[in-house]
């Protein structure tokens, strides 16, 4: 089963006109789902349980549907996470083009594994499914930044750069 | 209309058929998975892979639809589409896809309840390579209950979707969802909402592979060791036709069998898992007759003399309860016997549940009130009240069996009247009011029509053999019925049918032969 996380507890959304003016650009309520989760993510920095049963209510679609939607975009974050995401894209191209050394790099030089978070709570380091850049792998996307044909050490310098 | 040649076939097809259903609707195998017919087709899985004449690479042949073509345009000056299920890059491309579906596949068919009717399996062994050139580990996870009669065998999974869409189109509960994407993925439910509506079941009948399984079969048997025996599910008014695996006398399971015209694909737990509460009971196999101390053994013979000498004794004061539990066969030899002098008891309700599918439970436990209404024109409802004012001495009950509680009022009903029997196959509470009991058969025994409340007559067939020296519920009333009135007896329940035609119209033509397995509306109502 999948556990999205955090306490229970209520989400609603601060700016209620936000809402309806994502709501009212669309033909059906459910089109509006993907906006609204990143409405909530901006506020909340993740999409807790309480945000999928709010959204899900607004949109009227079961939990399960909206939390389908989350799960399948890796932009969307289902935990708390820290300053700076790192997804390491782990499909064919950027498998083959090293992606598993990257990963290793910041393990090694972090302490995290894919899924952690440092304890100074400034990376968080993921694997991914294809970023569709394939063409230039190995991919690494940092936050909403995509760094494309990734070398080691320019890497290196990029996580350097993230303070 | 459109026509397709598939391999070396013509076929004239409806404007918009997929490939895939042109193909099945004539008895042309093409591998299939996600494609499901009464579910949204996705095109996800790859298997159904065929050549399509003057399309660049494979299609998908359960999204591939034959349409109208200009005559100009038509292949060959005649065909609308072209395909090739046999083509030699669709035998590669159907090795390829196995392969992959394979790759993190436990290969555990030895111990997996769906070996045997597995299309995994099936495909593979006729489709598949024998080998596969993955040498990696494979990805392994643990099994997950994803509701309380629902486990989930992730390895065996092939991420076709059929089970999500289920709950999402039939059930519309939508609880299953895709976690996750690509290698990731996985069939996944929400903690605080789990996989528990009453057509849950199906999901397991549905999953193409061993994936899905439910609690109540896994590991029980396998499937080739049991018989199947087509019948109608006796849980309530709708009568979904059914396929009851059993092993001699021990049911195994329940599954839903295919009837466009009652479940269509489907059925819901009740009456799936609804065949346990009677492996439990005590069955009757002998008659009882009361006596000082109780209950005691009797033979048939004096069973039945003293019944037809009770009944020439009580004159015209003389009824009988028929039960929508019984066949119509039953109801109509019970009519029969106390001259239509009929009544019933209470129903037995639950709450009707429709679904957005259309798929209905039934609100009537029972699953024969029209046709026990139709043998028993005259019936009285509420009888209880209406019994004094008849001055009732004697009583024939066909029990409605261990569902049945009784009330005060039929209770006090009971102990007036002079001479009560009833028919039944265990000691119920109705059973304990009689002064003789009458052994017929449990529901899986039964044999003749039922009709359900859109009054289609459904040939209800035994699965297990009538126990110990029980007799056909038909065959008691017809019996003490020649007896008392000195005529000679019907020898089988077909000819109970035919006589049951000629008092009744609406019944003239129905034979098992005609309501074959899927039934027929009353009147012939012609739809086939
Ligand atoms: S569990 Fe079965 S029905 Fe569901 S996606 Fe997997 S293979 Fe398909
Ligand atoms: S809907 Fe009624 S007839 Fe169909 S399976 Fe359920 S109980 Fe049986
Ligand atoms: S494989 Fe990495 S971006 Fe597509
Ligand atoms: S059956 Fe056609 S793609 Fe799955």
């Amino acid at each position: 089963m999948s556990n999205n996380g955090a306490p229970k507890q209520s989400f609603s959304f601060a700016d209620p006109d936000k809402v309806q003016n994502i709501l009212s650009q669309y033909p059906d309520k459910q089109s509006a789902l993907l906006p609204l989760l990143h409405l909530a993510q901006s506020e909340e920095g993740y999409i807790s349980s309480a945000v999928i049963d709010t959204i899900s209510e607004i949109v009227d679609c079961h939990q399960a549907l909206v939390m389908d939607c989350v799960s399948f975009y890796t932009m969307l974050y289902t935990k708390p996470h820290g300053r700076h995401i790192i997804q390491v894209c782990q499909t064919l191209s950027c498998s083959l083009n090293g992606a598993d050394g990257l990963v290793d790099h910041v393990t090694a030089k972090c302490g995290i594994k894919p899924g952690e978070t440092t304890d100074d709570n400034r990376f968080t380091l993921m694997k991914v499914e294809c970023l569709g850049s394939c063409g230039t792998a190995p991919v690494v996307q940092v936050n909403n930044d995509y760094h494309e044909s990734l070398t080691l050490e320019e890497f290196e310098k990029l996580l350097e750069s993230l303070k | 209309m459109p026509i397709v040649k598939i391999d070396d076939t013509d076929f004239t097809v409806e404007k918009g058929t997929s490939v895939l259903q042109a193909a099945l609707a004539n008895d042309i195998e093409i591998p299939h998975y996600c494609y499901h017919p009464a579910l949204e087709i996705v095109g996800s899985c790859r298997m159904c892979l065929v050549k399509v004449e003057g399309m660049p690479k494979l299609q998908v042949s359960c999204n591939t639809f034959v349409g109208d073509v200009p005559s100009d345009k038509k292949i060959d000056g005649k065909y609308d589409m072209v395909v090739s299920t046999q083509d030699e890059l669709v035998q590669q491309e159907q090795k390829n896809m196995l392969e992959f579906l394979l790759l993190n596949h436990p290969l555990d068919c030895p111990v997996c309840d769906q070996a045997g009717e597995c299309d995994l399996q099936d495909y593979a062994f006729k489709y598949g390579n024998a080998h596969s050139r993955f040498e990696e580990d494979k990805r392994v996870r643990p099994n997950e209950y994803l509701g309380s009669q629902i486990v989930i065998n992730h390895n065996r999974c092939i991420l076709c979707s059929r089970c999500v869409r289920f709950t999402r189109e039939i059930s519309g509960s939508s609880e299953l969802f895709v976690e996750a994407r690509g290698y990731n993925s996985k069939i996944s439910v929400l903690e605080e909402k789990p996989l528990d509506n009453l057509l849950a079941g199906n999901v397991a009948d549905i999953c193409p592979v061993g994936a899905l399984l439910s609690t109540d079969y896994i590991h029980k048997n396998r499937i080739w060791n049991l018989d199947k025996q087509p019948s109608i599910c006796q849980d309530c008014s709708v009568g979904c036709n059914v396929d009851v695996f059993h092993q001699k006398d021990q049911i195994l399971r329940l599954t839903p069998r295919e009837n466009h015209s009652v479940n269509k694909f489907f059925m819901c737990d009740k009456g799936r898992y609804g065949f346990h509460r009677f492996e439990e009971i005590e069955r009757l196999t002998v008659p009882m007759i009361m006596s000082e101390g109780g209950f005691i053994e009797t033979t048939w013979d004096e069973a039945i003399e003293k019944t037809v000498d009770e009944l020439n004794g009580a004159g015209k004061g003389i009824a009988g309860i028929a039960s929508p539990f019984h066949t119509n066969e039953a109801n109509f030899m019970l009519g029969r016997l106390v001259n239509g002098n009929v009544g019933t008891l209470p129903p037995i309700t639950s709450e009707e549940i429709n679904y957005p599918s259309g798929f209905r439970i039934s609100g009537d436990r029972s699953p024969n009130r029209h046709g026990m209404n139709d043998v028993c024109p005259s019936i009285v409802d509420d009888f209880a009240s209406a019994v004094e004012r008849k001055d009732i001495r004697f009583l024939y009950l066909l029990d409605d069996g261990i569902d049945r509680e009784l009330n005060e009022l039929w209770k006090g009903m009971l102990e007036k009247i002079d001479f009560v029997v009833v028919q039944s196959y265990a000691m119920t509470d109705v059973s304990k009011c009689a002064d003789i009991v009458l052994p017929g058969q449990a529901p899986f025994e039964r044999e003749g029509t039922i009709t359900n409340d859109m009054g289609r007559v459904q040939w209800l067939r035994p699965s297990v053999t009538t126990k110990g020296e029980s007799r056909p519920d038909w065959e008691i009333p017809m019996l003490i019925q020649s007896k008392h009135a000195g005529v000679e007896g019907l020898t089988d329940v077909s000819s109970v049918m035919n006589e049951m035609g000629k008092d009744f119209a609406a019944y003239s033509d129905i034979t098992f032969f005609r309501l074959g397995d899927q039934g027929l509306p009353l009147n012939g109502k012609a739809e086939e």
